[in-house]
C-alpha cells in the first residue's frame, strides 16, 4: 500500500491594499514556490471562507500553518472553521518587532526591507515545515541555515 | 479604572477616559501628585492600528510643550508625539520595549509611556482639552469620516 505523502498547507492573509498581507503573501511564495516546494502547498484563504470543498479537503489531510496580517487573524480562524489543524500561527507583526531592521512599506510591490522580512519569516516557517515533516516521517531536510541566498532563485 | 465617555461610530467603539486631559492629537497627560504622566488615547490608538514599536525619549531629556516625547511605529503609520506639557522625563515605560502591544491593550493604564516633572503645569494645562471637550472634537471627527 502506497501512502499520500503529506504536505503542510501555507494559508497567508488575504488583506488587499495592507503592506502586511502583502509580506504574508510574499513569505507562502518563497516557502512554496522556492524553499519547500516538496512538502507544502499553498490554500487561498478566499477559497476557504467561500467552502471549497478542495480547499477543506485539503485541510481535512495535512497540517497548516498561517501567516496572518494583523490580530483580527482570519487566516488562523478560517483554517480552524474549515475542521483544520494549524500547526503553527504565525503574525506578521510578532516577526517584524524580532527584524526590526527591515521596515516594510509598499502594497503591490513590496519596498527591499518588505521582501527581506518576508524571507526571514519565510525562513521561520520552513523551520517549522521541516520540524513537521520530520515527525511525521518524511524526507530529511537541509538546514535553514543552508537555505539559498536571498535572490539566488532568481 | 477611570470613568470612560464612550461612543460607538460604525463598527468601533471609542472611549475617553474623563480623569486626565488631552492635547488635540490625542497625548493624555494625568497629574499625579507632583509628576505628570502621559500616554495617548484609545481614539489614537485605534486609528493608528497595531503598534510595532515605541520609542520614548530616556530618563533625563527636557522638553517643552509639544517636543517629541515619543515615536510610535504601527502597521499604519509612525507618529511623532508631541509631549503635552513642558518638563524633564523622569520615567519612561519599560515594558514598552517589550510589549509595545500594551498601547493598544490598555492605552489608559498599562499603555503610559511616561512620566515628567512639569515645570509649568498651570499654563500647561490651560492648553490641553478637557475628557468632554477631546470626547466632543474626535466623536465629530469619527462621525465626517464615515460619512
Amino acid at each position: 500500500m502506497t501512502g499520500v505523502r503529506q504536505k503542510v498547507v501555507i494559508v497567508p492573509c488575504s488583506g488587499i491594499g495592507k503592506t502586511y498581507g502583502s509580506v504574508s503573501r510574499q513569505a507562502a511564495y518563497i516557502v512554496v514556490e522556492d524553499l519547500r516546494p516538496e512538502d507544502t502547498q499553498l490554500a487561498a484563504l478566499s477559497r476557504l471562507v467561500m467552502g471549497d470543498e478542495a480547499s477543506r479537503e485539503m485541510l481535512a489531510r495535512n497540517p497548516a500553518i498561517t501567516i496572518d496580517g494583523c490580530k483580527l487573524a482570519c487566516a488562523t480562524k478560517m483554517v480552524r472553521e474549515s475542521s483544520g489543524v494549524v500547526a503553527q500561527d504565525f503574525a506578521v507583526l510578532d516577526v517584524y518587532r524580532r527584524y526590526k531592521q527591515f521596515k516594510p512599506q509598499g502594497i503591490s510591490e513590496l519596498n527591499e526591507g518588505g521582501e527581506q522580512l518576508a524571507l526571514a519569516l519565510a525562513e521561520e516557517i520552513v523551520g517549522v515545515v521541516d520540524h513537521i515533516i520530520t515527525n511525521s516521517g518524511g524526507k530529511e531536510h537541509r538546514s535553514i541555515n543552508n537555505l539559498p541566498e536571498r535572490g539566488e532563485n532568481g | 479604572m477611570p470613568e470612560l465617555l464612550e461612543f460607538t461610530v460604525d463598527k468601533f467603539t471609542f472611549q475617553v477616559a474623563s480623569d486626565r486631559l488631552y492635547t488635540e492629537a490625542g497625548v493624555w497627560a494625568r497629574l499625579e501628585g507632583a509628576l505628570v504622566r502621559i500616554g495617548i488615547s484609545d481614539f489614537l490608538q485605534q486609528r493608528s492600528g497595531d503598534v510595532a514599536f515605541a520609542e520614548v525619549k530616556p530618563t533625563g531629556t527636557p522638553l517643552y510643550y509639544d517636543d517629541e516625547v515619543a515615536v510610535i511605529e504601527t502597521i499604519k503609520v509612525d507618529i511623532s508625539l508631541g509631549s503635552p506639557v513642558s518638563g524633564t522625563i523622569m520615567e519612561f515605560n519599560s515594558a514598552l520595549e517589550i510589549t509595545p502591544e500594551v498601547i493598544n491593550q490598555d492605552p489608559y493604564s498599562g499603555g503610559w509611556l511616561a512620566l515628567l516633572e512639569a515645570t509649568d503645569w498651570v499654563a500647561d494645562r490651560a492648553r490641553l482639552l478637557d475628557p468632554q471637550a477631546y470626547f466632543e472634537k474626535i466623536k465629530q471627527q469619527a462621525e465626517e469620516e464615515t460619512r
